[in-house]
């Protein structure tokens, strides 16, 4: 039975495909303006914004939805700009927020509309779509994002929570408190407490507006049948593979930006500016489990641009001045350098019985681990000098972020002398007395090298340490369950604000939640409860720092690094600013037909 | 012979129902939920998506739920890491690149070791048989990887380079007949040259073997050709080994494409059982395995079929 | 057995293969280097872990580019810049040591004076060679090599056997992580042996022992182990070790090679108990063994005198397969990241170097498979030889 199918499924593999459709193009398709993308992943897992969370779930669902508010493609620091939306929200209070939807904007046709035809998208879509991540059809995967937040839809989620264990169907339309429509273009949300982060969360591509017809009548399949009103239409997804769009016929059209920053003429955008989105028919998305492969396509012409990958880094760019090297440039390869939003740090659980606690014993332990490791050494070796190493957690460009990384409470100087006196005086002078601590890392790309070069560095104060490399889905497991002495870790921030990190520090937080350190400390629970309502300002960021150096006072981690990540363009991609903070820049790109080899 | 068969059969089944109970409770050892969480997990969502899993029903229960799954071919269950695909759906897509390579690679090195493997033995001791013996164990030394990594680079990479046109895809997969040159031929070349070395040197031996036995020695005082008790005699009588060979490596094929499938981006079933196990995609973890076990049954049921079949002085009890 | 060896016939005919005796000395030569690194400490784990210079130097025979060298002279220079930088520089400079390769003078002053000195010309250079201009102006040449004088003058290469050590050490080149990758792939061949020993032994004479015994006495001594195969063989490989490895999750043989032998073991025993119980199938309806049976000798008798060692040269091609496959197999595990862990191996190695083909530095990549490949091709020629030289009937 098996074997037959094995034998049919491998004929039709074989035959059934249609010969020399695939690397032949067809006559003519040089008129048809295609981009070839890679995704340094095996893709995404959803294309159900609620059901997201990955970075390639991200850039795989902004190119079928739109969100109220986007990032500015060219400007920096961040800026938002309306997207769904016919101007920025406004607020007196920070507490009721008003907004106007954009007129006229169609969801895409589909075969879940009545005649096909997509409809115009209303207030009620913007609450559906809210309402979603309160729906325990959706797993509750992305409800952190608007847990206390919104008046009434805690109560909400808990009434048709209630339903649905009874055996009724989830009820979208009864009322949130909260959420009150004016009509079909204005609405208003109101807050529990007074919050400007709250837009910042607006451009995440979890609260894409989608149309409740498609997900009633794809059901489960409504993650593969993407339906949106955003630029371009999902042709195909091969899973492990690619993924293929085309360009949406009924896009309500906006245009390419008219400001920009100082240098990025140079990308060509004088000429696309105020002309209509987007530029190309077809996006070509393939997916790389290996980076190796990524690069060979990339060196050979396949690829639009990639980003570089760190082994291959000196290949293509000098390791000081950061310039491209000359066979590059003589392609006429662009290179883009662009810093993350990143927190990559190594954490003590403090709650462990040897590394935790906060007496001045485990302190100066601490302390003295963080002294004794060189992440200068790590940055050359590992990422050709390219990582910010600052103090802190908040990611350089933030507000909080201290002045050229150096705190003033700082342990970045790798200092083995001082580290030996810490150790001394923690009451293990030389190691002695000290277990071997066990460091748990994830096994993924070169991080068991890089828990090689940890166990180094700390054996030169006579700290040894026992590497537990183990899958990402086992090392979270253990960190949730506070099991983890020592482990290595990193976080993306989800927007621009330093608030996003300084939760990673908040009390009830604690694991199984994102405060993976346990670090517990009242005064600092109480600022943070503070600033979480606070808009931008001096205050702020004065508040940030003071946060940011009580925790360095107890040294729960060591950090702390930021990478930056390069990406070098072929001379036909054009248009292309990089970032890493938001993802739908794939409608500003514009391709030379002409000059692909 | 049906009997003997429907006796194996029947036999089978109750070792099927180990390794099933076997499976899962070592895929429940570790939690599976937790992993899959991810990064801004919470206890809530820990219970909703327990519960959504059926995973906090008692472990019988699961049990039974999972053999009715099996019996009725019914992988309805959704993957955790691909939404709105289910189980069913990625076997079916998988299986067909999988096979595409490792059916062809598999064949071709049978092929290439019994003929060097007969040749060999016929010139055993003399020159062509030590060049013989000793290029395929060259071809044996070298790590699958390395051969991955320098046959990706030269053979794709810097061979199309250097002939200005693409002769083999650096990597992809497109299904039909017209691509697989393309896309799998390189592929399969490098596995055939990484395994033709130990099947060679296998099957040489048990040539080797053959040719002491006293049916060979009469034959030849008989005044039988020599390439006659070659092919005929002992590849008839050498069969039980060979036969039992192909089958044990061929599980062994889902490692070795594994390697083949990242690299050359083939989206096989090596990679999607790699893939699954890595980020915890639990209901497609537990279904590949225990389709792969209940495969690897029938070939041990087969393999003994054919015992039978070839040589007869394999009693059926 | 040792007596049917020894006697004449097969050691003679052993001794007239060259080739054989060859690969007899390679591999008594990796495992007396395998037992000094076991047993006497040969190479520390310490000589494996510390770096002896620059990262991703060139080995012997093989000049360094300008790029590699202006490279290497940045790190010396941080090196001393670094030290200079902390609150103590005297002592911060006297702690600079790869491998007996120290400072000539541990005087901050002094060593701030010289340091400035080539700064600024070695600064020049580095500029000329990122703007693609080095090669333009033949001087260059030259400069680099005064201001290489200036920086490596700076210190003093140990003497004697410290020395020879140093200047072997660097016969191969380093890696990313300036660590001597001759040390390296030498200690290696300790964790090469273990494994390929202890994984093949263990596999071959629990799958001979249950192979034979299923097959000679039937039955539900049979059923049993082909269950027991069954079962192992049908859970894949890699979903075996992703098990395992957590199963030694958090026990104390974690990190150790323990999970690495058990991983193997699980699934290597299946291919010598599958082939040797095919084979005493066979061999138990041979005459001799029904006569053996039929004279009255004890069935576990007839089985360990008359039908095992008739399998003897199954279980050599066996084993040596095993302790190969092992070896390779390991490089698969290192690069699922599931291998030897704190220690390097060969697959280490090579899974750390992957990436740096396309970029042209095979020291690391090469000098992993050479070392790996001299051994495996040696154990099969020399498996090859002794199944000949057993084989009494050959002509």
């Amino acid at each position: 039975m098996i074997a037959c199918l094995c034998v049919s499924a491998l004929l039709s593999s074989l035959l059934l495909g249609s010969p020399g459709s695939a690397h032949a193009p067809a006559e003519g398709a040089r008129s048809e303006k295609v981009l070839h993308l890679p995704m340094r992943s095996a893709g995404p897992g959803s294309l159900d914004p609620i059901m997201g969370s990955t970075v390639y779930d991200n850039r795989a669902c902004v190119k079928v939805y739109e969100q109220l508010l986007q990032y500015k493609y060219l400007k920096r620091p961040y800026e938002l700009e309306p997207l769904l939306l016919a101007k920025m929200p406004t607020s007196d209070d920070g507490l009721t927020w008003h907004f106007e939807l954009l007129r006229g904007v169609r969801f895409q046709d589909d075969p879940c509309f009545e005649g096909g035809k997509g409809r115009e998208l209303t207030t009620d879509d913007v609450f559906y779509s809210f309402k979603r991540f309160v729906d325990p059809e959706n797993e509750l995967k992305n409800w952190w994002l608007l847990k206390d937040t919104i008046v009434g839809l805690d109560e909400y989620k808990d009434e048709q929570t209630a339903r649905v264990e009874a055996g009724k169907a989830f009820d979208y339309s009864a009322p949130v408190e909260g959420f009150e429509k004016q009509d079909d273009y204005h609405f208003t949300i109101r807050l529990k407490e007074p919050s400007y982060s709250f837009l910042w969360k607006l451009p995440m591509f979890q609260f894409s507006i989608v149309p409740h017809e498609a997900v009633e009548h794809y059901g489960k399949q409504f993650a593969r049948h993407p339906v949106g009103t955003g630029p371009f239409l999902l042709e195909s997804w091969v899973e492990n593979k690619s993924l293929t769009y085309v360009k949406s016929p009924t896009y309500h059209g906006s245009t390419f930006p008219t400001e920009w920053m100082p240098g990025d003429e140079e990308l060509g955008i004088e000429q696309a500016a105020g002309k209509p989105l987007p530029f190309v028919d077809r996006v070509e998305i393939t997916m790389f489990v290996q980076e190796n492969p990524m690069w060979l396509e990339f060196l050979s012409g396949k690829l639009d641009y990639t980003q570089v990958p760190a082994e291959n880094y000196l290949e293509a760019f000098h390791k000081r001045s950061r310039r491209l090297k000359k066979d590059f440039k003589e392609r006429g390869i662009v290179s883009h350098a662009v810093p993350l939003l990143d927190f990559i740090f190594r954490a003590f659980n403090m709650e462990d019985p040897i590394v935790g606690g906060y007496s001045a014993k485990a302190r100066k332990l601490r302390q003295a681990i963080a002294l004794a490791t060189d992440l200068y050494e790590f940055n050359s070796t590992f990422y050709n000098n390219t990582n910010i190493i600052y103090d802190g957690m908040i990611p350089p460009g933030l507000d909080g972020y201290p002045p050229d990384g150096k705190g003033p409470v700082s342990w970045l100087d790798h200092d083995v002398e001082r580290a030996k006196a810490l150790l001394a005086e923690a009451g293990y002078p030389g190691g002695k007395g000290l277990p071997v601590l066990d460091y748990y890392v994830s096994r993924s790309g070169n991080i068991p090298e890089q828990a090689e070069l940890f166990k180094r560095q700390l054996s030169k104060i006579g700290i040894r340490l026992n590497v537990r490399t183990l899958n990402f889905a086992q090392l979270i497991e253990t960190i949730n369950r506070k099991k983890a002495t020592l482990f290595s870790f990193a976080w993306s921030s989800d927007y621009p604000d330093g608030e996003n990190n300084l939760a990673l520090f908040y009390g009830p937080n604690e694991s199984p939640g994102s405060n993976h350190f346990n670090y517990k400390n009242a005064e600092f629970d109480a600022l943070y409860e503070k600033i979480k309502s606070m808009g931008p300002s001096p205050e702020r960021t004065a508040l940030y720092e003071k946060m940011r150096d009580m925790v360095m006072r107890d040294t729960p981690f060591i950090g702390s690094m930021a990478r930056t990540r390069f990406y070098v363009v072929n001379p036909w991609l054009r248009n292309y600013k990089p970032d890493e903070t938001f993802y739908n820049w794939v409608k500003y790109m514009d391709v030379d037909e002409s000059r692909r080899p | 012979m049906w009997a003997y068969i429907l006796r194996r059969l029947l036999y089978n089944i109750p070792v099927y129902l180990g390794i099933i109970a076997l499976l899962m409770v070592a895929l429940r050892v570790n939690d599976p939920v937790w992993g899959f969480l991810g990064k801004n997990a919470d206890q809530e969502a820990y219970e909703v998506k327990k519960h959504a899993m059926g995973l906090d029903r008692p472990f019988h229960e699961q049990y039974i739920g999972f053999l009715g799954e099996l019996a009725t071919f019914d992988f309805e269950r959704e993957s955790w890491t691909q939404q709105g695909r289910t189980v069913g759906d990625l076997v079916a897509d998988s299986i067909g690149p999988s096979l595409a390579i490792t059916v062809p690679a598999m064949a071709l090195t049978t092929l290439v070791a019994l003929v060097i493997a007969i040749l060999s033995a016929y010139t055993r001791g003399r020159l062509p048989d030590k060049f013989m013996m000793v290029s395929a164990v060259l071809g044996m030394s070298i790590s699958f990887l390395v051969y991955i990594i320098f046959g990706q680079y030269w053979g794709a990479y810097v061979l199309n380079d250097r002939l200005g046109t693409e002769v083999f895809a650096i990597q992809g997969y497109e299904s039909g007949l017209a691509n697989w040159k393309h896309y799998c031929l390189l592929p399969v070349l490098i596995s055939t040259i990484v395994a033709v070395g130990y099947d060679t040197r296998f099957y040489r031996a048990v040539m080797v073997e053959e040719t002491n036995r006293d049916y060979i020695v009469t034959a030849r005082a008989k005044g039988a050709g020599k390439g006659r008790i070659m092919f005929v005699h002992m590849l008839k009588n050498a069969m039980i080994p060979i036969v039992t060979r192909v089958m044990i490596t061929m599980p062994f094929l889902v490692m070795g494409s594994l390697l083949l499938e990242v690299y050359f981006n083939i989206p096989g079933m090596g990679r999607a059982l790699y893939k699954a196990i890595s980020e915890n995609d639990f209901p497609v973890t537990e279904v590949l395995v225990a389709l792969f076990a209940g495969v690897f049954i029938l070939t041990v049921i087969l393999t003994d079929v054919i015992y039978a079949l070839v040589d007869p002085r394999v009693r059926l009890q | 057995m040792i007596r049917r060896f020894l006697g004449s016939r097969a050691l003679r005919k052993f001794s007239r293969d060259k080739l054989a005796l060859v690969s007899l000395v390679v591999i008594l030569l990796y495992l007396g280097v395998a037992g000094a690194v076991g047993f006497f400490g040969f190479i520390d784990r310490e000589d494996t872990t510390d770096r002896i210079g620059p990262d991703n130097q060139v080995g012997w025979f093989e000049t360094p580019t300008v790029e590699q060298r202006i490279h290497a002279l940045e790190f010396y220079l941080d090196q001393i810049d670094g030290a200079l930088g902390r609150r103590d520089p005297a002592k911060a400079l006297a702690a600079i040591d790869f491998f007996g390769l120290r400072l000539a003078s541990t005087d901050p002053d002094e060593v701030g004076e010289t340091l400035d000195e080539v700064a600024e010309p070695f600064d020049e250079l580095y500029e000329v060679l990122e703007e693609d201009a080095f090669d333009d102006d033949p001087a260059n040449e030259e400069r680099l090599g005064d201001v290489e004088e200036g920086i490596l003058g700076m210190f003093v290469e140990p003497e004697g056997g410290a020395g020879r050590f140093r200047r072997l050490a660097l016969a191969f080149g380093t890696d990313r992580q300036g660590r001597s990758i001759l040390l390296r792939a030498l200690y290696s061949i300790k964790v090469a042996v273990q494994i390929g020993l202890v994984s093949a032994l263990i596999s071959v004479l629990i799958g001979t022992l249950l192979g034979g015994a299923a097959a000679f006495f039937g039955g539900w001594v049979d059923a049993a182990v082909v269950w027991l195969y069954s079962t192992f063989s049908a859970i894949p490989y890699i979903v075996l070790l992703m098990v395992l490895a957590s199963m030694f999750l958090g026990s104390s043989y974690e990190g150790t090679l323990v999970p690495v032998y058990v991983a193997f073991c699980s699934t290597f025993w299946i291919g010598p108990c599958r082939v040797i119980r095919g084979e005493v199938m066979k061999l138990r309806e041979l005459e001799y063994v029904q006569a053996a049976t039929a004279v009255g000798f004890g069935r576990m008798r007839v089985l360990m005198k008359h039908v095992l060692p008739n399998t003897t040269h199954l279980m050599f091609i066996n084993f040596s397969l095993l302790f190969i496959g092992a070896i390779k197999a390991e490089v698969i595990l290192s690069f699922l990241n599931l291998g030897v862990k704190n220690e390097p191996s060969w697959g280490v190695m090579i899974n750390q170097s992957r990436q740096e083909v396309i970029s042209g530095f095979m020291w690391q990549i090469g000098t992993a498979t050479f070392f790996m490949f001299a051994l495996v091709l040696a154990f099969n020629v020399l498996s090859d030889a002794l199944q000949d030289a057993f084989d009494p009937k050959h002509v």
